[in-house]
């Protein structure tokens, strides 16, 4: 083994004392993340018990050259935690304490090992909860939510993962502690916490965070209407914010992820074309008068069927049918592949014709499950891994529907990442100049390239030194635009 | 050489005037409206600048999509006048929010008012189109939403202060109009009180989309923008909270309403005096207005719930410079942090640099990589 010496070893031990996984089988679980076509054996794993073992660790590998790779709960979807054969994997498992809850300024400190759901639970009692809800919140790890940027149903309304990240405490490369941002609004300085945040661990080891919490609304109506069409679901959505109203959650499924998930958990969904569920929360005064416009709209789109779930029962039954759809397709399909794109929300409809067009094509069933209030969507493309070639068919059927969002204007992932699956994307989105601009943030904060490495872009960039502030050769500065 | 001064109007003229900039080793400072130029502490007055009020090309507004990418050079007031034919706007209130630029709004990430209820210039930035200052534009972001393709570059553009690069066209998300607003004017007996009203206001059901302290003499504005019948309940349900306080209210709408926002805005920015952010964890903002030194004047707005006070001070710079350094402490005490805005010469060099923010060598690497030979404004990080 290159890198990853007997030396080596030993000092990883003594960095993270009981931390290090030597059993193989053991490390067998860190070969994937969720994405788990794309897998390797890490060279070595580690889990530290603390920011001070995490630190311990990383300046080993600074020192040694070792490319090091953090992970939390391993529910990416992107690759984004595919270990590195001669690296180091720092499972931050059990980093997993709840710091600090601060009520009166709405705010919690915690480790990058709490999952999501947990912070909810502990803040509940206070009346309060954490707004990013990833259909995953029950699993993931906020450390995975920080690097991920990650998002869910309430985001329309209330923002994504990096609306609600105030500070961190992170390990950088080279193995420096610090602070990135700060409890009070505003830290001096550039935004640094800005672009940490969806970086996908490529920056930093993230080793505590400071979040926002907020108070619980204290209205939340929901509301399930069935469509003969996903077109007409999809005007509805149009004209409910046409009027002015952004509600906290609209999401759409189209008849096979209604059908999975019937087969699978029984929310009682109509038997329509698409069904769209919208929910509005807020004082509920603001609610009823914002419903009454909601489901007229939706009337007026066409709307065969519209339930309203007025306690927290019928709420849950609409939500579990919805976050239970991607399982659910198991249902339908031996196997099926979940892709993660963006459209603008005024072009759902075109994009969504261009992939019922390409299901009779590619012989392919998809599954339209998505957020519609923001126009991401994750087609489910069914296959049968039994099937010679089809795997393989599969995702060329999920890459020609990225295709379809950058022709759109959208965006290639709205929320599962780039990672190691996407990166050949990125030229397609940006051009070469803008790749090697966020490279540039790379290079300042990694310069050896050995956090997270062969992620998020196409080729890395070679980072080379950067030249003094006040270079003094008239000649050597004409000649700066090859040397930046 | 006297200071020059170019207004290129497009992004690729920008880049091209920068990298002239930067082969000539001459040192630019971009320049909008000029409102917040001395937010920084560089002086500014006899440096090269680049003005980005030629950049006007290429706004577009998405009102499907409630997007829209707005060019640099274009004020706040006439982006929106212009949004507002679809029934949106950028929500942003800045100061001087009638002259502000949208590049300069988003390179000191200066915001208002409702940021209670939309967020920063950098929570609602979706894509951004900047020039380097070696000679290239480039793009982050893009015109959707929700997206999380590369690094969020455009979040680091905000509040840069002309310190990366020039800013030369963003994208936002954009909010609705609301179809009612009205503010709920209370006066309260002291600026305690007023503070813990303040705050028992964030933690009621109440979804305002101000809560705005006025000081010395303690007032709220408190704004409601929402249905004309949750207006009427929501005021009743703040009225109840704030009576025990000892406040008294009054309601305002239309007009009347414009003119307490505008005469809010003007309590800070109408005179030149030295002006200060302070930013402290909401509850333990009182600490902050407490033990004024002798012989400074002094008024402050703020975001009340969120914790971040524009603080304007005057008097002689021996004495402002002696508050400063006690708000500074102040700020320490409560979590937060001062950040000195504008300020006369003696008064910035009597009260000193703000400490080194923690993370100050990367910014510093950053910089670094973005402008390496320093043609650009430096960092304001305290160093
Ligand atoms: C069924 C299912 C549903 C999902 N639904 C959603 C959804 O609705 N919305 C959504 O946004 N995502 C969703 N996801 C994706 C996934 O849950 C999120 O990306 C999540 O944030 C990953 O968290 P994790 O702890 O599992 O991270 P991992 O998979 O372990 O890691 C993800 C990335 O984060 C980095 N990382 C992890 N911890 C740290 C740290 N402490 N410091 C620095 N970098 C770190 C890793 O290097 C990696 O690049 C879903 C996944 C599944 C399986």
């Amino acid at each position: 083994m290159s890198a990853l010496d007997s030396a080596f070893l030993s000092r990883l031990h003594a960095a993270a004392p009981g931390g290090v996984i030597d059993d193989p089988a053991e490390r067998l679980t860190y070969e994937s993340d969720a994405l788990v076509h794309l897998r390797a054996t890490p060279g070595a794993v580690v889990l530290p018990a603390s920011a001070a073992e995490v630190q311990a660790v990383v300046r080993l590998c600074h020192e040694r050259g070792v490319p090091f790779i953090a992970r939390g709960h391993g529910t990416g979807l992107s690759g984004g935690a595919l270990p590195h054969p001669d690296g180091v994997l720092i499972g931050l498992a059990r980093l997993n304490r709840i710091l600090d809850v601060d009520v009166p300024n709405l705010r919690v400190t915690v480790e990058p090992g709490v999952t999501n759901l947990d912070i909810t639970r502990r803040v509940a009692p206070f009346g309060c909860y954490y707004a990013p809800d990833p259909s995953s919140q029950s699993v993931c790890s906020i450390g995975g939510n920080i690097a991920e940027n990650s998002g869910g149903a309430h985001c329309l309304k209330y923002g994504f993962t990096v609306h609600h990240v105030l500070s961190v405490e992170a390990v950088l490369p080279d193995g420096t502690l610090t602070t990135i941002g700060s409890s009070a609004l505003d830290a001096p300085g550039l935004d640094l916490l800005g672009v940490l945040v969806g970086s996908e661990g490529t920056l930093a080891v993230v080793t505590k965070a400071a979040l926002r919490i907020l108070r619980r609304p204290e209205a939340v109506l929901t509301l399930l209407a069935g469509f003969p069409s996903i077109d007409a679901a999809g005007d509805a959505v149009s004209a409910i914010i046409g009027h002015g109203i952004i509600p906290a959650a609209v999401e759409m499924m189209d008849r096979l992820t209604i059908d999975a998930a019937e087969a699978s958990v029984q929310p009682n969904f109509p038997k329509t074309s698409a069904v769209l569920i919208v929910e509005l929360d807020g004082p509920q005064s603001e609610v009823d008068d914002l419903f009454v416009t909601v489901e007229r709209v939706c009337r007026q789109a066409g709307a065969e069927t519209v339930e309203i779930a007025r306690d927290q029962g019928q709420r849950e039954r609409i939500w579990k049918g919805r976050k239970a759809a991607f399982a659910a397709m198991g249902r339908v399909s031996p196997n099926y592949y979940v892709q993660d794109g963006v459209v603008p929300r005024t072009r759902l409809s075109e994009v969504l014709r261009r992939i019922r067009d390409l299901e009779a094509r590619s012989g392919l069933r998809i599954g339209n499950v998505f957020h519609a209030g923001d126009g991401n969507l994750h087609p489910l493309i069914c296959y049968d891994e039994a099937i010679p070639g089809q795997a393989q068919h599969a995702e060329a059927v999920a890459s020609e529907i990225l295709q379809y969002c950058i022709d759109a204007g959208g965006a290639i992932t709205g929320e599962h990442g780039v990672g190691a699956d996407k990166k050949s994307y990125m030229s397609k989105m940006f051009a070469d100049a803008d790749l090697d601009t966020m490279q540039l943030v790379r290079c300042a904060f990694d310069p050896a390239n050995l956090c997270n490495p062969g992620k998020v872009f196409p080729t890395p960039r070679l980072c080379g030194e950067v030249p003094g502030p006040y270079r003094q050769h008239p000649v050597e500065r004409a000649g700066l635009g090859e040397r930046f | 050489m006297a200071a020059s001064h170019t207004a290129p109007v497009t992004a690729a003229d920008m880049a091209a005037a920068l990298a002239d900039a930067a082969r000539a080793s001459r040192r630019v400072v971009p320049v909008g409206a000029a409102t917040k130029l001395a937010w920084h502490d560089d002086p500014f007055e006899t440096a090269d600048t680049l003005s980005t009020r030629g950049l006007l090309d290429g706004f577009a507004h998405y009102a499907g999509d409630l997007v829209a990418t707005i060019p640099a050079g274009m004020t706040l007031a006439e982006a929106n006048a212009r949004l507002a034919a679809a029934g949106q706007w950028l929500p942003v209130d800045p100061l001087f929010a009638d002259r502000a630029t949208i590049g300069g709004i988003v390179a000191t990430n200066d915001s208002g008012p409702r940021r209670y209820r939309h967020g920063a210039p950098r929570d609602l930035i979706v894509g951004i189109e900047v020039a380097l200052a070696d000679g290239r534009v480039v793009h982050a972001g893009g015109r959707v939403v929700k997206n999380v393709a590369g690094y969020d570059l455009s979040r680091l553009f905000c509040g840069s202060h002309g310190s990366l690069g020039v800013v030369t066209s963003a994208t936002f998300k954009l909010v609705p109009l609301a179809a009612d607003s009205c503010t709920l004017v209370a006066r309260l007996p002291t600026l305690a009180a007023a503070l813990a009203c303040a705050q028992a206001l964030a933690h009621s059901p109440l979804t305002p989309s101000a809560i705005e302290l006025q000081a010395p003499d303690p007032v709220l504005l408190i704004r409601f923008e929402t249905t004309a019948t949750a207006r009427t309940q929501m005021l009743a349900a703040t009225n109840a909270l704030l009576q025990p306080s000892g406040a008294e209210t009054q309601v305002v709408h239309g007009d009347a309403e414009h003119a307490v926002w505008t005469d809010h805005d003007r309590r800070i920015s109408a005179s030149t005096h030295t002006l200060l952010k302070v930013s402290v964890l909401p509850s333990a903002a009182v600490r902050v207005f407490t033990a004024w030194t002798p012989g400074v004047q002094w008024a402050a707005n703020g975001r009340a719930a969120l914790g971040v006070f524009v603080v304007r001070l005057q008097g002689t710079a021996d004495h402002v410079a002696t508050e400063i350094s006690r708000l500074r402490r102040a700020a320490e005490l409560a979590h937060g942090h001062l950040t000195m805005l504008d300020a006369p010469p003696d008064v910035k060099r009597l009260a000193g640099p703000s400490p080194e923010a923690p993370a100050a060598a990367l910014m510093q690497a950053v910089k670094a990589r973005f402008d390496p030979h320093a043609v650009l404004r430096r960092v304001c990080d305290g160093r």
